[in-house]
């Protein structure tokens, strides 16, 4: 048995006759003898034994209150103790059980009685620990399969602050749909159909793979959340699932870098490719509704409304490198945003909407 | 008191520790005289409940049993029965012969 499998048992026993019997009894286990409760404590501090054989008389702390001390500590509370005492002092077992003992030992003490009292704890200990073991395993896991999935939709640590808010069997994201008021980023890639066209397909997929990985970079830096990406287009949301008092700078900013981002691997595609490409961002603010949407067989955390049409139609209108935002998004960054980067657009009709909406384009 | 009682059977895994036992239990004699040269009963109702707990654990049972008379008679201030109790443990570890099994 190595140390790490070993039954550690710590004897507390001002007796050195008495601690040097007991631990000559106890064949097999690791025993650690100390002759005070100071001590004791100290050493269940240091590292929580398997078991405590404690004895009721000692110098300053009694055997009570060192009981007392350990079944009190979260630490060490779940560390069977047993308390020795004279055959016949009844009271010194009633204070036991109410300092919180889990057995009793007495004295003159029998090997016998010693070694099935242990034995019995032992393996009450032992089965208790293994049932522990195997919770914390399953709920370890539990977590880890729900950071896998979250990893691919929100911010690492977006995903860590959903997890750390689950209860014990709790799934994520299977309340309600419900109404927020959200900011909606729709990004794509500005000549895309060309580069499709003129570039074979090995080379389009490992392109949209240096493309998502810059985007979805930024969105993550600023803590949105991904809800869709097909094509070449990225729709990233703020203020859910978490409220984001500062969403609508978030969402400005973490355009800025995608843009920014992107200049570098663009800059290499046009080196690469012979291609002139850039981003086209469209961003709105408004309510929109959150749900799980799907079957029971396919679902997906999707955001839909309004808001999230009118910056998908935004986009769609944006140049590379520009970002077309609703007015209701600027109303809210319009003190963080350089005054000589935009440009107001005025009152403009999209493509689908009935009424038009107020547009500003800003230029990184 | 019978040669038999002088007797002691030791389980064979505590042989090594006995030499250290019965050294302390002279020095526990000594202790005890002293204790009762100063009528300090409080001291010896301390080292009769020590005797009381550790002498039979060894096999000791005449230890316990002299152990728990001192401390009956410390609590009751018996000098007398203290003095008598006392020279009998001198008595029993001059003579005390043990076989371990």
């Amino acid at each position: 048995m190595n140390a790490a499998t070993e039954f550690r048992v710590l004897v507390v026993e001002d007796d050195p006759d008495m601690a040097a019997f007991l631990a000559r009894l106890l064949t097999g286990m690791a025993v650690e003898s100390v002759a005070d409760g100071e001590s004791a404590m100290r050493s269940v501090k240091a590292a929580p034994p398997d078991m405590v054989l404690l004895d009721v008389q000692l110098p300053g702390k009694s055997g009570f209150e060192v009981c007392e001390r350990l079944k009190s500590d979260p630490a060490s509370a779940l560390v069977p103790v047993i308390l020795v005492t004279a055959l016949e002092d009844h009271d010194s077992r009633v204070r036991g059980i109410q300092a919180g003992a889990d057995d009793f030992l007495s004295k003159p003490v029998s090997r016998e009685e010693l070694l099935a009292r242990v034995q019995t704890l032992r393996r009450l200990h032992e089965t208790r620990r293994e049932l522990e073991a195997r919770r914390l395993a399953a709920e370890v896991q539990r977590k880890e399969t729900i950071r896998k999935a979250f990893s691919r939709y929100v911010s690492p640590r977006l995903a860590e602050r959903i997890i750390a808010g689950l209860a014990d069997g709790e799934a994520p994201f299977m309340g309600e749909a419900q109404r927020a008021d959200v900011v909606a980023l729709f990004a794509d890639l500005r000549g895309f159909t060309r580069i499709t066209e003129s570039i074979g397909v090995q080379h389009v997929v490992h392109m949209l793979n240096e493309y998502f990985a810059v985007l979805t970079d930024a969105a993550y830096q600023h803590e949105g959340t991904i809800f869709n990406m097909a094509g070449d287009s990225l729709l990233v949301g703020f203020n859910v699932p978490f409220a984001q008092p500062d969403a609508p700078a978030r969402a400005w900013r973490a355009a800025v870098d995608m843009i920014g981002r992107f200049a570098a691997v663009s800059a290499a595609w046009r080196d690469r490719h012979g291609i002139a490409t850039g981003v086209g961002i469209g961003m709105c603010r408004g309510e929109a509704i959150i749900g799980n949407v799907g079957s029971p067989h396919f679902m997906s955390y999707t955001v839909i409304g309004n808001t999230v049409n009118t910056a998908a139609r935004l986009m769609q209108m944006a140049q590379a490198d520009e970002m077309l935002v609703s007015g209701t998004l600027f109303d809210a960054i319009r003190d963080v945003v350089p005054a000589g980067r935009v440009e107001p657009r005025g009152d403009v009709a999209l493509r689908g909407k009935s009424e038009s909406i107020r547009v500003y384009s800003i230029r990184p | 008191m019978s040669e038999s009682a002088y007797q002691v059977k030791v389980a064979k895994d505590l042989q090594d520790l006995i030499p250290t036992f019965l050294s302390n239990r002279k020095k526990e004699l000594d202790a005890l005289r002293t204790a009762l040269a100063a009528a300090d009963f409080e001291q010896l109702r301390q080292l009769g409940h020590r005797m009381r707990g550790v002498g039979q654990s060894y096999g000791f049972e005449r230890v316990s049993d002299i152990g728990k008379r001192i401390e009956d008679g410390a609590r009751h201030g018996d000098k007398t029965a203290l003095e008598a109790q006392i020279a009998h443990y001198g008595e029993y570890l001059s003579r005390v012969q043990i076989a371990y099994e």
